[in-house]
């Protein structure tokens, strides 16, 4: 019994690739990745002492933009468009420092030292002033969301039918094959987006999480952001003979992004051995830019890149997967003579014949 | 009147696999042809290419004179082997889906259906299932009627009622083809088409496919050493209620390893069925 | 021994699965179940292999280890391969390794599996699915073999060698009961039992049944009595119960013929209220 059970086992490549890379991507995450202690943050310092603010100030502060002319407005511009957490502005008695709270972990550490340093400098949290958890979390578990419906829910939906045997239905009636896809994804992409909305609103209700941003900006990033994770469901059930296999490969695209998006463990910790992974993730720039958005109103000038970025992968990975999935329904296009190909169904391939 | 359906030198390959070699005929309008043929025959590859859903190496397939593709389909009525329903939605909910899919209204259901309207389609028996796939698959009129193992699994008298369906539909002046493993199935077929090893091996009906391959009955008290006996020389023996048969041998040779078993029978020479045919050519 | 049921009942939940129903299964011959989807073949055999509780009647069966199985739907594990398949069921039935190799290579060769014995089962077509079930069920020599719908499915060429299989092992003296869906496969059984909904409506040899059938049937161009009716190839079989007509041409009736004319019975029987 032990013995059908390995043999069997050992056919499941899903099931194995599973038991082997999981413990060994956990291992690599948690071992080199999983980091709440920031080791730098970086920080500007402005006004006419700003050098010598940059020389004195803690290790830890990586001050790395030093601008004497540089004022209380700069200090927040810079915060908002995300390109230093700490600002130290000098000039007036005491040093004015502003600290970034939508960098949770950073702001943690910074606030810390900068309160071992007494009457000497005056600290202001922007955008999460009590540096509670959940206005940080809150907008990273919108992309969570739309992440598990746009892969997991969406993948499902589309095995489901190739499960029934009813997707060869849908190929033989006359139906474009444009009209299934769109007739197939738009349930999800509604669902997914209220979902959303219904998060982002109780978020902002029950945990006071402010949305200070623009409502449109914040929209367009989710929208971009579904449109990868829908390709990628898109493309999984395409691969996928069962709901249980299609499962299997959305939870292998799922979980590297939990860990390694900057969701749970601060990317600035994560070393750079590992995080050149996150910035391969979509749900890294979305997760940025919902967090610029939702708490520091930041606007496109300084989200720009993420955008940029999302709407690459979208094209890219949609469009893809769209091409996929339309060759199950209408396969007898592009056929090229000789070319090993086989039909997309779900019986035993005539090969083996008796 | 021309024919509804039409391959020609219909050939296809997997690579050096050919799973479908030079593959020609016709099915008229108002006909029931029958696909008959072992697993691996090339059956289900050459109904892919006529459904437009496989494109062919070379030689082609026409449905109603044209490439098999969206246009075409629209007056092709299809009802695979899994029926294609949703098991989810209702009896209704199926029906509404497939007309509006084919730009018809939906037709009135009638009889068992109508009472079974609002139950879910996995809820049903077998034979209910059967009957809403062929209305689904109905409701536009279509011209041509393609039906994989229409009545697999049913028993015979509502077998016997889904034939009637589908010969009305024949009457209608649709051309109607129809892939199976059951030899009753065969036998309701006006003409029989049967593929072996991706070829197209015989046409025609039962009768016709099976001239040429002979059976000899072997009437015996003593029929397991007859049965033994053959086995022991090498023959495809078959039970055959309480006698033996020998697919495809001379009566004197049968005779002769009997008696050198000391098993004395009477051997006649009978026609084969259909399938000790296929087996025969497959051997 | 002859095997089989004695007025058997089984009942699940609301449903009567099998109402009241005997069958005689003599060892050296076939038996065959027949009846549509939802009859109560799967349970019968069932009953015969202890899946199945019978709520009222009796069983005459083996030691359980004297049963052979064969569940409708394969029997197989895909993900093993041929060989493998047969050491884990020897293996399971207690066989040593030297008789499961030399049992199993003997059945696999009369199978017509030897050259398959390497591949993996979920790849093998139909028929030779279905073959391996067949092996499988008869490692361990059992001394009565049930097989639950074997042919169904399976190509007319593999259910001819699978026919030559079953008949090897009845003749060969083991009790043979299969359920089929296949009409003139039970017409070369030695006995046939035909189930509706549960309820025996035919039982007896085929040729005796044909014998038997009440009224006769004649071939119609356009029949008078559609109720009485059904299609055979381009015209109609009719029933006539109460004698010959004067019109159509008798034809010799089937084991399908019958088997129409038997359910029709229970429709006339259930409509004149007698």
């Amino acid at each position: 019994m032990i013995l059908k059970e390995f043999r069997e086992l050992r056919r499941d490549r899903r099931t194995m690739a599973m038991l082997i890379v999981l413990p060994i991507l956990l291992l690599v995450v948690f071992g080199y990745a999983a980091n709440f202690n920031v080791e730098t943050i970086g920080t500007a310092a402005l006004g006419p002492q700003a050098q010598q603010v940059a020389d004195s100030a803690p290790e830890v502060f990586d001050v790395h933009v030093v601008d004497t002319e540089g004022d209380d407005a700069t200090a927040r511009a810079m915060l908002q468009d995300n390109e230093v957490d700490v600002a130290l502005v000098t000039g007036s008695q005491p040093v004015q420092a502003y600290v970034d709270g939508s960098a949770l972990f950073s702001a943690q550490k910074a606030t810390a030292v900068l309160g071992q340093m007494g009457d000497r400098v005056s600290v202001d949290v922007l955008y999460n002033p009590d540096l509670t958890t959940a206005w940080v979390m809150v907008p990273s578990i919108t992309g969570l969301i739309l992440m598990f419906i746009g892969t997991v829910v969406t993948s499902i939906g589309l095995v489901r039918e190739r499960e029934n045997g009813t997707l060869e239905q849908l190929a033989v009636m006359p139906l474009r094959p444009s009209s299934v896809i769109v007739g197939k994804i738009t349930p999800y992409f509604v669902l997914a987006a209220l979902d959303m909305t219904i998060v982002t609103v109780l978020g902002v209700l029950l945990f006071d999480v402010p949305f200070n941003g623009n409502v449109a900006l914040f929209a367009l990033g989710a929208a971009l952001f579904l449109f990868v994770v829908l390709g990628i469901g898109v493309f999984i059930s395409t691969v996928s003979q069962t709901a249980g296999q299609s499962i299997q490969l959305a939870f292998f695209f799922l979980l590297p992004q939990i860990l390694l998006s900057g969701m749970i463990f601060p990317l600035d910790a994560i070393p750079w051995g590992v995080r050149w992974i996150s910035y391969l993730l979509p749900l890294t720039y979305y997760t940025n830019i919902a967090q610029g958005v939702m708490l520091r109103d930041a606007g496109l000038d300084s989200l720009w890149l993420s955008f940029l970025v999302l709407t690459g992968m979208a094209l890219v990975v949609f469009v893809g997967a769209v091409l996929r999935f339309r060759r199950d329904l209408a396969p007898g296009r592009r056929h090229q003579h000789g070319r090993h190909e086989r039909g997309h169904t779900d019986e035993v391939p005539e090969v083996e014949a008796a | 009147m021309s024919a509804v359906v039409v391959a020609r030198g219909l050939t296809r390959r997997f690579g050096d696999f050919t799973a479908v070699d030079d593959v020609t005929f016709d099915v008229r309008p108002g006909e029931v042809v029958g696909l008959l043929g072992a697993n691996g025959a090339g059956k289900t590859t050459t109904l892919r290419m006529l459904l437009g859903l496989l494109a062919p190496t070379s030689g082609t397939a026409s449905l109603l004179g044209a490439t098999p593709d969206r246009q075409t389909r629209r007056r092709l009525g299809y009802v695979p082997q899994g029926l294609g329903l949703y098991t989810e939605l209702t009896v209704r909910q199926n029906v509404a889906f497939s007309a509006q899919a084919y730009a018809v209204p939906a037709l009135p259901l009638e009889g068992a259906l109508a009472d079974a309207s609002e139950r879910l389609v996995r809820d049903l028996p077998l034979g209910l299932q059967r009957q809403l796939a062929f209305v689904a698959a109905l409701q536009h009129a279509p011209e041509v009627l393609v039906l994989d193992e229409p009545t697999s699994g049913v028993e015979p008298l509502a077998s016997a009622r889904l034939w009637d369906r589908i010969r009305a539909e024949a009457e209608r002046g649709a051309g109607v083809l129809v892939t199976t493993h059951s030899m009753e199935e065969a036998r309701q077929c006006d003409r029989l088409l049967l593929m072996a090893d991706a070829r197209l091996v015989g046409t025609g009906s039962e009768t016709d496919l099976v001239a040429g391959t002979s059976a000899v009955a072997v009437v015996t008290d003593a029929w397991t050493e007859a049965f033994e006996a053959l086995t022991r020389a090498g023959e495809l023996v078959t039970l055959d209620g309480r006698s033996v048969r020998v697919v495809d041998r001379d009566p004197a040779v049968v005779e002769r390893v009997l008696q050198d078993a000391g098993v004395t029978a009477r051997v006649t020479r009978v026609p084969a069925t259909l399938e000790e045919r296929m087996a025969a050519l497959s051997a | 021994m002859t095997f089989g049921l004695e007025s058997v009942t089984v009942r699940y939940g609301g449903t009567t699965a099998l109402a009241d129903v005997s069958l005689d299964i003599p060892p050296g011959q076939v038996t065959a179940v027949v009846g549509g989807d939802g009859a109560g073949k799967s349970t019968l055999l069932r009953t015969l292999v202890g899946e199945v509780v019978v709520d009222d009647g009796s069983l005459r069966i083996p030691e359980p280890n004297e049963v052979g199985y064969l569940s409708a739907g394969g029997g197989s594990w895909k993900d093993l391969t041929v060989d493998q398949n047969v050491a884990f069921v020897g293996g399971s039935f207690g066989l040593t390794r030297a008789e499961v190799d030399h049992r199993g290579g003997l059945l696999l060769e009369r199978a017509g599996l030897t050259e398959a014995r390497g591949r993996l089962a979920g790849r093998l077509s139909g028929g030779m699915r279905t073959k391996l079930g067949y092996v499988l069920a008869m490692l361990h020599q059992p001394r009565l073999l049930v097989l639950d719908e074997p042919s169904t499915g399976v190509d007319p060429v593999s259910r001819v060698e699978l026919w030559r299989l079953i008949s090897e092992t009845a003749a060969a003296g083991a009790a043979v009961v299969l359920s089929t869906t296949y009409l003139d496969e039970a017409e070369r059984t030695a006995s046939v039992l035909l189930l509706s909904q549960g309820r025996a409506l035919l039982s007896g040899r085929p040729d005796e049944l044909i014998a038997r059938m009440p009224g006769s049937v004649t071939r119609v161009a356009s029949p008078r009595r559609p109720e009485y009716a059904w299609r055979r190839g381009a015209s109609f079989h009719e029933w006539w119960p109460d004698g010959l007509p004067a019109e159509g041409d008798q034809v010799q009736a089937d084991l399908s013929d019958v088997s129409i004319v038997a359910e029709l019975g229970q429709l006339t029987d259930a409509g004149s209220g007698s």
